[in-house]
């Protein structure tokens, strides 16, 4: 054993003493047999050490390869900082909307000299600073690829780019040898660019300008030029208006100035004390649902040709005197003597409007308001209201004269009659005869596409102006960015055509020009800067100042009963269509805005698109039935007056039975990606009385479904909330949205069930007539709701977020009109991608906010709601417990978050959102993802809405772009609050709620929505304190920090009979 | 492994078989060159497998979005899948553990073939929880690992990262269980072996030698897996019923859910077994092994689970209106007779009604029926799933926002695919390994062999007696 022990041997060499073994143990390092044989061999041309040799040498190389080939970005600082700009920070300037007949006193918000985002101005009086979907959506329009980058030439028959000299000089010759000149343009609110005009007409003395609206207001302008010496629309103070009466007028989507008087409208409709309320009554009198026609509290229904007779008959019955009044529906006729009544006991507190453009029509309805002693307290020509100055005869003329061949010189600053005119084919025509014909615009459109040339211009965010939208309001439009592309301002391409001698020479004349005029004419006017360098520097920097009134009407005067035989005579065809202008688009002028294209209408839930209303109603057993058994997104044949087209359809509730309605806007030929060929053209079938357009045809019909839509892109399938109708059969009023959706006939004979559909504490409505009782309905479901929600097992939410900031929001559904400008301004504020038409199809809407729209009450004639939907940022929020990966969660403030980088897609979250707020990136909508862009190209253009460099140039640096596969949701801008804690850590104070205003509430036009810290007493806390106030499902206990009020009408029931 | 047994028992094993014949008809099919079935069944799966890669590479590159998903429904076709072929892997972990506890003779015969589907099954369904994230790519971040970002851990109140473990333990432990018993077997095809082939049965059989003591560490492992996988039976569903019982979606909020989904889950794990069964005794020529009396006996299962999944239905329609809780009111309301009626049709349908049939003993052993009646199960089980899925999420809360879902060719392609995924995994199984547990049956063939047991038994000297009181009765 021991012997063993002591004799370890290794292996049989070592046993046997081997040479070799022994020769080997004396070396430190033994050398492998077989390698040092092939090393003998120079079989193996590297060892180990050869190997290690060529490995760091191979690792070396592949990391100074690889390290060399990362492309580098610079980011360099300003040599010699601009003082306007600190990067990161936004730099805001006032300035003014102007365009396609609309104004607004506008914030731009500017960051590193790039417009971004638009803002109401608050200073602006009378509600001239509110902001509508359209405003909120220019800034997008700058940044349109669609615009010219120079001043274009027509060869043949296609466009080149040409230099202004060449342009200028051949305009110039044409012009000297012109001896009829025309300028056909858009209605213009500039003083100084009237003076530049004036220079124009005054060198050439031929020429003669004629305006024309984008849709007609000649019908109004004319009236009041006959009864009260002005051609102008007179303010409305719908703010004191206690009975409004609006014959198809839809002031709080379209006519006029929508945004101003919705801000003023809702002032009326506010519940101050719910034992003793009071609010306006407002009786729209229409065919198809609109936008303003939605928001009344009654509807009277009359076909579109019976609106004469209509007006005719309150004339009659306010006025007296015999305006021919037969023809008009029973239904109509009773409820009309009974508003009659009520406007009688408003006298002086009451508002008639009417949208028609019949001047005899307008002519009765200044009659009733004047009978009504309405003119100097709700109407009143000292803030008369200038945008609209369109002048349809003398459009009519200027026809006439191109056929005959007696214009030489055509320019056409603006206008877009060979699109949105019912003359515009033989506009077109005419043109052809014109010697030369100029374009002033900002890109290619119908009407320009069949001239000689086109001035390009520049966006309002890059010019220089002033504005004067009424008589006592006048503002500055300053530029926020350099010019673009090579364009100049239409005013100083009149300059420059008439030679004017005052055309600075500088890099901006036309601003000299400017300011020399407003130191020649206004600067005068007043006494507060003795300097006009300051006078100047705060014009600018205020954005608006108020002015003495410019326009000065006489009493009513004129002979009514002379017009009689002009109002419109109601057809007695069967089935009549009336055009509506789209909220979003107008006539057509913000087709080429994609975003105004993916907004959906407010009224009908659509977008992309003009979807022909038809009236629905129920069977009296279970179906919601249709005109002509259509469904949603059926095409049908449409034939108006010879004229065929193919159009998809959508059930409309609260469109009156026998007639259709379509919005005019689309159909556009020439407006880029978003706007081309999008719908149908309306314009060109309406009917003409003499030179006025109305906006109806009685020569329509409609066919069966002759297919289906390839892509339905309404957002909105379920469009009622309880909505009443008669059984069939009974008699009995029954909840027909019940009935429809809720069936249990098939077995049971059950319609409807136990409010499984209706009774949801979505909505809560009420008519002014048993608020008390209503509101304390409310209070108890949600006493009900708050007991159940203190059963849980868990809880701490409150205790949680009771102190520190907690964020919340308050949303009046009462002063909601719907309008959309704040769905707007959250996808500007928030970069949210446009998706286009097959994607809203499929319900691949990005849009952080949306507008819930339900129509309750009687199904013939129902009332509507409103309701803006975004993330409630639910304290228990289900979304949050979910996500497997911690993506979204909550913050100390009550804030829901959402971390992108963090979200690996599953969409639980959005599967859990009782409120369906969570959007997710189906495909690379923003290119912002390293696969190529995969998204539905509607023209073959080769990248997706908002990929162009040019158009991300909106995008705005505080918000994420979010890439392919991940899920996005309102942050409650939380950009903005992080900007408002800085701004008061920085001046050393508490946080005001005011410090803090999402894009949302800052857009609204009527104060819709409050932002703010619910732990501080401020203006949100205030608001809250509405007995109205209530949450969106409050009883399954997710903690929602958003508060909406019960919707309150004042509908007058004796109308519905 | 012996057990008393029933005198009225049907013999498991027909055909007179020796354990040579045992070993002949069990193993040869692997030795075989395919059959012309099974060549033609190959090619159409491979075809299927190779639709999937396309369409989960389309999927990828271009996005969600090439499904028919959208704001209101947010899964559809992805998690039906899941869910469906999470229930079909139910059967073969069932049938070898819960039925190894309970000494189920019959187990034997279906056993191996079940597990593998419930491997393949698992695959299958493991898919779409990967392929349905909108980034994939960023896939890991669900795993608890450690990290530099905070740490950042998954969020364990989520029921979605239960899921993963949950499957996860429960694919790993069946693939444990599926390979444990496949040891002596591969032992068996080892021995039949030469060359290479040898080669490679040999290192999969461990080097089983098949003395005393394998045997025994073998039996112990088994039954120690089987205890594991019991509960994990009972555990995964349940889980991927947390999914949707723990959310607050009206239809998905709902404690029923665990027990329902269990039920269901055997239900169409058994009719899976019965579809691949059916096919594969008739073309691999087992039907000594796998006989009428399997199928009957995998019939009373389906029979039970069918209708405990019937029960479960009917309550929910109870509770909802019972609740009166006018969300979940309408919800069920929706599922009945809203624009999914179809589906609820088909699903009570082939759920509830048609298993009804199996009440009648002939039609039990009716091999046609049968195999008709598992397609339909199927069929009905993939209804139940885009029931509470899609149905549920179309019309929730909101009116305004509810909407409609229907596949694109990507969702459907993705479906047929992995059908093509699992029919190859399933034949490349059929060729590899014996499709019945050829060391099992050989332990029942004394107790349930027609040569020793039932009507058939031939006198046998050293069972005279056991063989006299069987023929008594």
């Amino acid at each position: 054993m021991e012997k063993l022990q002591a004799n370890i041997w290794i292996g049989r060499e070592d046993l046997e003493n081997s040479e070799k073994f022994l020769e080997q143990s004396s070396q430190e390092f033994s050398v492998l047999e077989s390698v040092a044989d092939d090393r003998n061999g120079e079989v193996f041309a590297s060892n180990r050490r050869d190997f290690l040799k060529f490995l760091g040498f191979g690792l070396g190389a592949a990391t100074i390869a690889a390290g060399c080939d990362i492309p580098i970005k610079k980011a360099l600082p300003y040599v010699v900082k601009p003082d306007a700009i600190v990067p990161g920070v936004a730099t805001y300037y006032a300035s003014s909307y102007v365009d396609g007949g609309d104004y607004a006193a506008i914030l731009v918000k500017t960051r590193d000299g790039r417009p971004i985002k638009i803002e109401s101005n608050d200073l602006a009086p009378a509600g001239w600073g509110n902001t509508s979907a359209r405003v909120q959506a220019s800034v997008l329009s700058l940044y349109d690829t669609n615009r010219l980058t120079t001043p274009m030439a027509k060869s043949g028959s296609d466009w080149v780019s040409a230099s202004w000299d060449t342009i200028d000089s051949n305009i110039k010759k044409a012009l000297a040898s012109a001896s009829n000149v025309r300028i056909l343009k858009s209605a213009g609110i500039s003083p100084t660019a009237d003076k530049a005009l004036g220079e124009f007409t005054a060198k050439y003395t031929s020429s003669k300008v004629v305006v024309l609206d984008d849709k007609s207001y000649s019908g109004i302008l004319d009236a009041n030029q006959a009864n009260f010496g002005v051609r102008a629309i007179p303010g409305y103070a719908f703010d004191k208006a206690e009975v409004i009466v609006s014959f198809g007028a839809d002031f709080l989507g379209t006519w006029v100035a929508p945004a101003k008087f919705a801000g003023d409208y809702v002032k009326m409709r506010q519940i101050k004390d719910i034992h003793s309320p009071k609010m306006s009554r407002h009786i729209q009198v229409e065919n198809g649902m609109t936008l303003t026609g939605s928001n009344a509290d009654n509807r009277i229904l009359i076909k579109p040709s019976e609106q004469g007779v209509a007006i005719a008959h309150l004339f009659n019955a306010i006025v007296g005197g015999g305006a021919p009044a037969s023809g008009l529906n029973d239904k109509a006729k009773k409820a009309l003597t009974k508003v009659a009544g009520d406007l009688k006991a408003a006298a002086g507190k009451s508002i008639v409007v009417s949208g028609s453009n019949n001047p005899a029509e307008q002519q009765l309805v200044n009659a009733i308001n004047n009978a009504l002693g309405n003119y100097g307290s709700t109407i009143d020509f000292s803030n008369a209201i200038l945008t609209k100055k369109g002048d349809d005869a003398a459009f009519a003329s200027l026809l006439s004269e191109m056929k005959a061949g007696g214009v030489d010189v055509l320019i056409v600053d603006g206008a877009n009659p060979v699109y949105n005119h019912v003359m515009g084919k033989e506009f077109a025509e005419a043109m052809s005869k014109v010697k030369t014909k100029v374009a002033i615009g900002l890109s290619a459109d119908e009407t320009s596409a069949l001239c000689d040339y086109i001035a390009t211009k520049p966006h309002y965010l890059e010019s220089w102006g002033d504005a004067q939208p009424n008589a006592t309001t006048l503002s500055l439009i300053q530029p926020t960015i350099a010019p673009l592309f090579d364009s100049r301002q239409a005013e100083l391409s009149y300059l420059t055509w008439a030679e004017s001698a005052n055309i600075a020479d500088s890099d901006q004349p036309y601003f000299d020009y400017l300011k020399a005029n407003w130191q020649s004419t206004i600067f005068g006017g007043q006494s507060t800067f003795a300097s006009f360098d300051a006078f100047w520097d705060n014009a600018l920097q205020l954005g608006v100042m108020t002015t003495s009134p410019a326009v000065s009407a006489t009493g009513f005067s004129g002979d009514v009963s002379a017009v009689f035989g002009s109002i419109g005579k109601p057809a007695s065809t069967e089935l009549e269509i009336s055009f509506y202008e789209s909220v979003s688009l107008g006539n057509g002028q913000y087709a080429t805005n994609p975003w105004l294209q993916e907004m959906p209408n407010p009224v009908d839930r659509t977008s992309w698109g003009n979807y022909l209303a038809v009236p629905v109603n129920f069977d009296g057993v279970h179906t919601m039935v249709a005109m002509n058994d259509l469904q949603d997104g059926d095409l049908v044949k449409l034939t108006i007056g010879g004229n065929e087209f193919t159009v998809p359809v959508i059930q409309q509730f609260g469109q009156m039975p026998g007639t259709v309605s379509i919005a005019l806007g689309y159909g556009r030929t020439e407006a880029g990606q978003a706007g081309t060929g999008v719908g149908v053209n309306v314009n060109p079938v309406q009917t003409k009385v003499g030179a006025y357009a109305q906006p109806y045809s009685a020569e329509v019909t409609v066919s069966g479904k002759v297919g289906k839509e390839d892509h339905f892109s309404c957002v909105q399938y379920h469009h009622t909330m309880g909505v009443k109708a008669e059984e069939k059969g009974t008699g009995n009023i029954i909840n027909a949205d019940e009935a429809a959706t809720v069936f249990f006939n098939y077995f049971t004979g059950v319609k409807g069930f136990q409010g499984a559909l209706t009774e949801r504490s979505i909505i809560y409505t009420s008519n002014i007539e048993g608020l008390e009782e209503a509101v304390e309905e409310l209070h108890h479901k949600r006493e009900h709701a708050q007991f159940l929600n203190s059963k849980q097992i868990y809880g701490g939410y409150d205790e949680k977020y009771a102190t520190g900031h907690h964020w919340g929001m308050h949303i009046d559904l009462n002063a909601c009109i719907g309008c959309g400008a704040c769905t707007v301004a959250c996808m500007s504020e928030n970069n949210v991608p446009i998706v286009g038409k097959k994607e809203v199809s499929r319900h691949h809407e990005m849009t952080w906010l949306r507008i819930d729209r339900y129509y309750y009450g009687d199904i013939d004639n129902p009332n509507t709601v409103y309701q803006p939907m975004m993330c409630q940022h639910c304290d228990n929020a289900p979304c949050e417990n979910v996500c497997p990966v911690n993506a979204t969660n909550h913050s100390s403030e009550g804030l829901n978050q959402m971390t992108y980088n963090r979200c690996i897609g599953t969409r639980y979250c959005a599967n859990n959102c009782p409120y369906k707020v969570r959007r997710f990136n189906w495909l690379d909508y923003t290119t912002a993802d390293s696969f190529p862009a995969n998204q539905y190209k509607k023209f073959g253009e080769e990248i997706p809405f908002g990929a162009e460099n040019l158009t991300r140039m909106v995008l705005n640096p505080d918000v994420t772009v979010r890439s392919k596969g991940v899920i996005e949701k309102c942050s409650f801008c939380v950009q903005r609050l992080q900007e408002g804690k800085l701004t008061a850590k920085q001046e050393g104070r508490a946080l005001r709620d005011a410090d803090v205003k999402s894009a949302c509430m800052t857009a609204c036009p009527t104060g819709a929505i409050t932002f703010g810290d619910m732990n501080h007493k401020d203006l949100l806390s205030e608001k809250l304190e509405n007995p109205l106030t209530y949450i969106v499902l409050e009883e399954i206990n997710v903690r929602s920090s958003v508060n909406y009020t019960m919707k309150v009408t004042n509908r007058d029931s004796a109308l519905d009979a | 492994m012996s057990a008393p047994v029933s005198q009225i028992r049907e013999p498991l094993i027909t055909g007179h078989k020796t354990y040579h014949q045992i070993t002949e008809d069990l193993i040869s099919p692997t030795e075989k060159t395919p059959s012309f079935a099974w060549t033609v069944g190959f090619i159409i799966s491979a075809i299927f497998l190779g639709l999937y890669v396309f369409s989960v590479l389309w999927t990828i590159y271009m996005g969600i979005g090439t499904w028919n998903l959208n704001r209101t429904v947010g899964w559809g076709w992805d998690i039906t899948n899941f869910v469906w072929w999470v229930g079909i892997g139910h059967a073969g972990t069932l049938i070898s553990a819960i039925l190894l506890i309970f000494r189920q003779k019959w187990r034997t015969g279906v056993n191996r073939a079940a597990e593998a589907m419930t491997i393949f099954a698992v695959i299958c369904a493991g898919q779409f929880p990967l392929i349905h994230m909108g980034r994939l790519w960023m896939g890991f971040f669900i795993f608890p690992y450690v990290n530099t970002r905070g740490p950042l851990w998954p969020n364990f109140n989520s029921p979605l990262l239960w899921d993963v473990f949950a499957i996860s333990t429960y694919f790993t432990v069946s693939l444990l269980f599926w390979y444990t018993g496949l040891v002596p077997d591969f032992a068996t095809v080892r021995d039949r072996a030469k060359g290479f082939r040898k080669k490679v049965y040999n290192f999969l059989s461990f080097g089983w030698t098949g003395s005393a003591k394998h045997w025994q560490r073998w039996e112990s492992l088994s039954l120690i897996l089987a205890g594991l996988s019991t509960p994990l039976v009972l555990s995964v569903h349940t889980i991927v019923s947390f999914d949707f019982a723990t959310s607050v979606i009206p239809g998905w909020h709902t404690t029923i859910f665990p027990p329902y989904f269990v039920a269901g889950a055997i239900f169409s794990g058994f009719a899976m077994v019965q579809t691949l069964m059916l096919v594969t005794r008739t073309v691999l020529n087992l039907k000594d092994y796998i006989t009428i009396e399997h199928i009957e006996s995998m019939n009373k299962v389906i029979l039970l689970t069918g209708t405990i999944v019937g029960v479960a239905y009917i309550t929910e329609l109870f509770i909802a209106w019972y609740s009166g809780y006018i969300y979940e009111q309408f919800a069920f309301f929706n599922r009945v007779f809203g624009p999914y009626w179809w589906s609820y049709f088909g699903m009570m349908f082939c759920n509830v009604i048609s298993p009804q049939l199996y009440w009648k003993k002939s039609w039990r052993r009716n091999i046609t029926l049968t195999f008709f009646l598992s397609i339909v199960i199927n069929i009905g089980m993939w209804f139940e799933r885009f029931v509470i899925i899609a149905t549920t999420l179309a019309r929730d809360y909101l009116p305004s926002s509810w909407s409609y879902y229907s596949p694109t060719w990507v969702e459907i392609c993705l479906f047929l695919g992995t059908l093509g995924l699992f029919f190859f995994c399933y034949l490349i199984f059929t060729r590899v390994a014996p499709v019945v547990a050829v060391a099992e049956i050989k332990s029942i063939l004394k107790s349930a062999g027609d040569q020793y047991v039932g009507k058939n038994a031939v006198h046998q000297h050293h069972h005279g007696d056991e063989h006299s009181e069987v023929e008594s009765h």
